[in-house]
């Protein structure tokens, strides 16, 4: 049997620590040539999801429609705080929000439970966090679709608008980001397993604090007092927070604007761009921190083996 | 990884493996799956402890090209941690491993498997694990799909095929590598009678093949059989290195004289000679150190 002896000699010693960029370029070179590999994980994702359940991937459209329709009853029924064409205004936040909690959330074990694998195999460890986050992706497209259906078809079309198209765009900053986040996270899981609960904890109260039930818009109005109590400080903290960010952006471009009256009633205007300028700083940030977060995940890779 | 390739200092082209220096620490601080708690009590506690355990210590050896050796030793000596260093999996916390060549482990045996993917989906995955180029598998897949022996079942998911099966499938594509230097943890048999024959033949041809073997095994009749060397690792050092005959002997003796030694505290335990007082103190010891 031929064996080409083109194989480079190794050399592998404790002695030399690779430099930030030593490691980016490395990890780099390791993604691009597993592309392969990433594809296969995310295809073995895809269907592990589809075949658990009866019902399969019809889950993912299943379970944001009936959170909606939960929370279109505590809402709008229970607080009597809803607006016109509520589920579509829910649904826009409900399914983004649900894809970034199942990034993050699942992103926690990625590395862990592949514990078998690490132990036996070489292989950049770096391919699990980035084929969880796209087979995400695939999960949050099924999502999209009901959603855009659904917007389409809500009350002959009235929200219907070529804004939709912005849905790809502020999905890729999002992907950014979520990444990024799950680079550190997954790395620091190995580690110390609490991780996990706490990101779920942290999780819960995100829901709360980024306009899912609520929108910003709501401060202008009756929501004033949200604005008084958090002082503009506190206002400017939550309106920042990333993931409000992308929410925010989601709804303006799928549902439009809450107005509030004089008289106090409320209507909606027409969809309308994000704030493209808040958007391209949270990408930004994003990029900043998929650099920050694969050098970290490099730096502590080779321990994974070892802590395992 | 934490791997650094550069220019190979000099290694001779007929040497397949250099390690030099080897030491392999463990943080036993981190290995166990940890809660904050549990480190922090341990950080309040007791501040600067060593809790470290070096599983290989000052190894050095080199293969040549054409070798076989035989890497022996008692449970906890180290010779896993050896083949996973080698392999490149875990990194060296001293010393320097060098090889001259591509290192294909026959390590993985099912390790990649995924129960959702067909036998076949899995072949490629397999493949794109172990950084097999995907057209050279295909290429393979065949062959793979013939040597498993598992029909028609080659396009069901892997969760409806029997353990069996399964380990038949994980052989195939083990050994389907091409070889160059190759790294082996116990001589992987598996399956019914006529597979295990079938099986150990596959192994002496991809042996044969290999530029240079490590294999670690308690079978010693795979090391006097076909390693061209044995080196006895104790304690994760070496104790001896030379012609297997010669190792496998003595580790035969120290296993014996172990076993021995064990015998004897258990029969001097038994008579109760083993005073209350020393007994005490060991358990004392044992609270303090928890």
């Amino acid at each position: 049997m031929p064996i080409a002896n083109d194989a480079p000699a190794t050399y592998r010693t404790s002695a030399v620590r690779p430099g930030p960029a030593t490691l980016i370029a490395e990890a780099i070179r390791e993604l691009a040539s597993r592309r392969r590999l990433i594809a296969y994980l995310v295809r073995a994702d895809v269907r592990r999801k589809g075949t658990d359940t009866l019902l399969g991937n019809l889950w993912w459209a299943l379970d944001p429609l009936i959170a909606m329709a939960v929370y279109v009853f505590v809402m709008g029924v229970i607080f009597q705080r809803s607006v016109p064409d509520f589920p579509i205004y829910i649904l826009a936040a409900v399914v983004p929000f649900k894809w970034f909690t199942s990034s993050i959330g699942g992103s926690t074990g990625v590395v862990a439970k592949n514990e078998r694998l690490i132990k036996q195999i070489q292989f950049p460890k770096l391919v699990l966090p980035i084929a969880d986050a796209l087979a995400e992706l695939v999960s949050f497209a099924f999502g999209v679709l009901l959603l855009v259906g659904l917007t389409l078809l809500w009350a002959g079309g009235a929200h219907a608008s070529l804004m939709l198209l912005w849905i790809p765009v502020i999905a890729v900053v999002q992907l950014a980001f979520s990444l990024g986040i799950t680079l550190f996270v997954s790395a620091v899981t190995v580690f110390y397993r609490d991780v996990g609960i706490v990101v779920g904890h942290l999780l819960r109260m995100l829901f709360f604090i980024s306009p899912i039930l609520w929108s910003f818009e709501d401060a202008q109005g009756r929501g004033a007092s949200l604005k008084e109590g958090l002082g503009p400080t506190g206002f400017w903290i939550l309106e920042h927070n990333p993931v409000a960010i992308l929410l925010a952006s989601y709804r303006r471009v799928i549902y439009g604007q809450v107005q509030h009256g004089a008289d106090g009633g409320v209507t909606w205007s027409a969809p309308v761009a994000p704030d493209l300028g808040l958007l391209a700083a949270l990408f930004g940030v994003s990029l900043l921190l998929l650099v920050v977060g694969t050098w970290f995940f490099k730096r502590l890779e080779p321990a994974f083996a070892k802590i395992l | 990884m934490g791997k650094k390739e550069m220019e190979a200092p000099a290694i001779a082209s007929d040497v397949a493996l250099d390690v030099q220096d080897l030491g392999v620490r463990y943080n036993l601080q981190l290995t166990k799956k940890n809660t904050a708690r549990e480190t922090l009590n341990r950080l309040l506690r007791r501040g600067r402890e060593d809790r470290s355990f070096w599983a290989l210590r000052e190894v050095t050896f080199q293969v040549q090209r054409g070798e076989s050796v035989g890497v022996i030793g008692a449970n906890g000596a180290g010779k896993s941690t050896l083949l996973l260093v080698l392999a490149g999996i875990i990194q060296p916390s001293a010393g320097v491993v060098q090889s001259n060549g591509h290192i294909s482990t026959l390590l993985s045996l099912q390790a990649g498997f995924d129960q959702d993917l067909t036998g076949r989906e899995n072949i490629a995955l397999a493949g794109a694990l172990l950084g097999v180029d995907h057209r050279e598998m295909e290429r393979r897949t065949p062959e793979i799909i013939d040597f498993a022996e598992i029909g028609a079942f080659i396009d069901a998911p892997l969760k409806t095929y029997s353990s069996g099966m399964r380990a038949k499938l994980g052989f195939s594509i083990a050994t389907a590598v091409d070889p160059d230097i190759l790294l082996l943890d116990e001589v992987l048999q598996t399956g019914d009678e006529a597979f295990r024959e079938k099986s150990r033949q596959r192994i002496i041809d991809v042996l044969g093949a290999a530029k240079a073997v490590v294999l670690v095994t308690h079978d010693m009749s795979w090391v006097t059989g076909f390693c061209t060397r044995a080196i006895l690792l104790d304690e994760g050092r070496i104790v001896m290195d030379g012609d297997p005959e010669t190792v496998v002997a003595r580790h035969i003796e120290n296993a014996e004289r172990r076993r021995a030694d064990r015998r004897a505290r258990r029969a001097k335990m038994a008579a109760g000679e083993i005073e209350a007082e020393s007994l005490r103190a060991h358990k004392a010891k044992g609270r303090r150190s928890r």
